[in-house]
């Protein structure tokens, strides 16, 4: 397909939307950024960042956002439900699904509802999570999804309020040929604290383009865990942009398990003096799948501090992707930042691209960046196959370390952790793809 | 027979031939020792029975109660009751040591027809053989032997062989970097598991273990090839005489 047939059903579904109402404000962006998508199309090979990721998938096809939903039961999503989850938002095909969700009490000064609902009644707080820079920035899946989303979830919580326990959000997708065009907003006001876990799932050949929006406030602390385990046919791209605020904790835990070709972005920044992020994730891929990590971390403000620790393991003939850019400008001195990416190739045909990048303009920082690519540790290995234990379930116990090393980052919450790494072993029991 | 060496030459893949003809034939209810001096292919003998990867076998044959060692993988032979004890144990972060030990425990069970041992079952077995060896209860919560000193890492080894009662146990210089102490818990252990069903052969350069642990048979390698073959006296005339007499100036 030409560049112009690729994106042109995109343009007459945001011409068809259905009509809904929304503030004027919002149209007029929307309107802007389907123009900029128009301009931009998809992303190329040649642009640095799309370099290593192989579009293909999603330019076979118009994914077209989907219209209505399909009925789900509570027994779809039991296997992903998180034992310690307090609120559950459920949206299926991309629209919110009440009878599946649990919104729970909530503390005086939190909003937590679908951004259906928010666009309804708090149109106020929907204005952060679409801006000008969608319509003039340089993500074309951003600036699509800007002009064509039309759920997803908002939390805001007030200065000082905190949420106890963690917030679920499952996101289950099972049309075909269609997409969920995703917009999550999250503001987290200055010393508030919430734990949030994401999953995203689904059966056939569907597309999930999910965007979020997140600002953590001063002295605010946000643990944001993602599962991505969407079914092996789909596409998923996430896309997440954060900003700190002075003294403010961001934890990002990214799980990705599921999709034919899956990409997670972040793109954080610095906003605030003494602020920490914790960039985290593991990336299992077999059979022929395709998925990216890509992070840019701009220290715009001094004495901030990023960690930043990647693991992947690829299979058959899958590809595995980390391209990750830490940036310190002039004035953010003091900064701490290190970055890793381990990687494991299970089988010759596989193959993994690990891309660490620092860019400092400041000259007192302390930073350092690194990546590795090996096999499984055959001294290890036959360790364990002395001891008795099958080939093939010493390998699902050295892969399942390799996981579990970067899960054990999440600290003081063994009960996420326990759920990722059930996750991980629910995955390595159907094969890891030698 | 538990054991049959017969003529076994063998090679790191692609470079010189290490073993150059080994014979040897080990009796269920035996221990025998095999000793030389450095270069003398001992270690690639554990190597090659035990199954680990690197090694070519370019003639002979090996067999274990009649069948054919070579022929089988390395997991499979374990399944089947050989057990080698590491003359270098290797650290595995992320491995719980318990968890490891059940599931070899469980894969070894299988093989011999037994069923799962239940958890309390389990953790039974545990503590007495950790006594045994005066291991800690914690050592175990960690991953497979991180964290462990040298002489608690052989310890181990003797310990996964008390639990996994193998047929024939091959240690490959388990008294090596040990102190006296820890000599005695690892051969007090290696005698507990004397009996009339298993064999076992231990590796060593030096005499000190088998004051221990008293062989039924003594055999020198020398060159890749058993030179000599005595009884536990042989053992003590090495020490008095060292190897110069098979070849080694050391």
């Amino acid at each position: 397909m030409s560049v112009l047939a690729e994106i042109q059903p995109y343009v007459e579904a945001f011409k068809a939307r259905p009509a809904a109402p929304e503030p004027t404000w919002l149209t007029h962006r929307r309107e802007g950024a389907i123009r900029r998508f128009s301009e931009l199309g998809w992303p190329t090979r040649k642009q640095e960042a799309w370099r290593f990721t192989d579009l293909r998938p999603l330019q076979r096809a118009p994914f077209p956002p989907v219209a209505g939903s399909v009925r789900a039961t509570e027994a779809d999503i039991a296997s992903w439900r998180y034992s310690g989850a307090a609120h559950r938002i459920v949206l299926v095909d991309g629209a919110f699904a009440p009878q599946l969700s649990a919104i729970g009490e909530l503390p005086k000064g939190a909003w937590l509802a679908s951004m259906a609902q928010t666009l309804r009644d708090r149109p106020d707080l929907v204005e952060q999570a679409v801006r000008e820079t969608d319509t003039i920035g340089g993500q074309p899946f951003v600036a699509l999804n800007a002009a064509l989303f039309a759920d997803g979830v908002v939390l805001a919580l007030e200065p000082g309020v905190a949420l106890d326990g963690a917030i679920e959000i499952i996101h289950l997708d099972r049309t075909a040929e269609r997409s969920s065009q995703l917009r999550n907003l999250i503001l987290l006001g200055p010393n508030s604290r919430a734990t949030l876990i994401e999953t995203y799932a689904g059966e056939g050949a569907y597309w999930t383009n999910a965007v979020a929006v997140i600002g953590v406030g001063a002295g605010a602390v946000l643990r944001h865990v993602k599962l991505q385990d969407e079914s092996a046919a789909a596409i998923h791209l996430g896309h997440n942009r954060v900003e700190l605020g002075r003294d403010a904790r961001y934890e990002n835990f990214t799980l990705s398990l599921g999709g034919r070709l899956a990409r997670t972005d972040i793109h954080l920044k610095f906003d605030g003096e003494g602020a920490a992020c914790g960039l985290f994730g593991a990336t299992l891929l077999r059979g022929e799948q395709e998925g990216t990590i890509a992070t840019v971390v701009d220290h715009a403000a001094p004495r901030c501090t990023t960690r930043e620790y990647f693991k992947s393991v690829a299979g058959d003939r899958a590809h595995g992707v980390f391209i990750g850019t830490i940036g310190v400008r002039p004035q953010a001195q003091k900064t701490d930042a290190n970055q890793l990416s381990k990687n494991l190739l299970l089988s010759r045909r596989a193959a993994i691209d690990a891309k660490p990048e620092l860019e400092i303009l400041a000259d007192d920082v302390k930073c350092s960046h690194g990546a590795t690519v090996g096999d499984l540790d055959e001294a290890a290995l036959f360790y364990l196959e002395s001891r008795g234990i099958p080939v093939a379930e010493a390998r699902r116990m050295l892969i399942e370390a390799f996981a579990a090393e970067v899960i054990e980052r999440i600290e003081d919450d063994a009960t996420m952790r326990a759920h990722l790494g059930r996750h991980v072993a629910r995955w390595l029991a159907a094969g890891d793809g030698r | 027979m538990m054991l049959e060496v017969k003529n076994l030459h063998a090679r790191i893949s692609e470079s010189r031939e290490i073993l150059k003809g080994v014979d040897l034939t080990v009796k269920a209810g035996e221990v025998h020792a095999i000793m030389g001096p450095n270069g003398s292919g001992k270690s690639t003998l554990a190597g090659v029975l035990s199954g680990k990867p690197g090694y070519e076998v370019t003639a002979g044959q090996v067999l274990f109660q009649g069948r054919d060692l070579l022929a089988m993988a390395a997991d499979e032979r374990a399944r089947d009751g050989v057990f080698l004890a590491f003359q270098y144990p290797v650290e595995i972060p992320g491995v719980n040591n318990m968890y490891f030990l059940r599931a070899a425990l469980n894969a070894v069970r299988k093989q011999r027809g037994e069923s799962d041992m239940d958890a309390g079952q389990f953790l039974k077995a545990v503590r007495t053989k950790l006594k045994l060896l005066e291991i800690g209860e914690d050592l175990l919560q960690r991953g497979v032997n991180v964290g462990f000193s040298g002489g608690e890492k052989k310890r181990n080894e003797i310990f996964q062989m008390a639990m996994l009662e193998p047929k024939l146990a091959i240690l490959d210089e388990t008294d090596s970097g040990l102190d006296i102490d820890a000599l005695q818990m690892v051969a007090r252990g290696i005698n507990a598991l004397r009996g009339p069903e298993r064999a076992i052969v231990m590796i060593t350069h030096y005499q000190r273990l088998l004051n221990h642990v008293v062989p039924d048979r003594v055999h020198v390698l020398s060159g890749g090839k058993v030179v000599k073959s005595g009884g536990k006296e042989l053992a003590l005339e090495l020490e008095q005489t060292g190897y110069s007499a098979y070849g080694d100036a050391a």
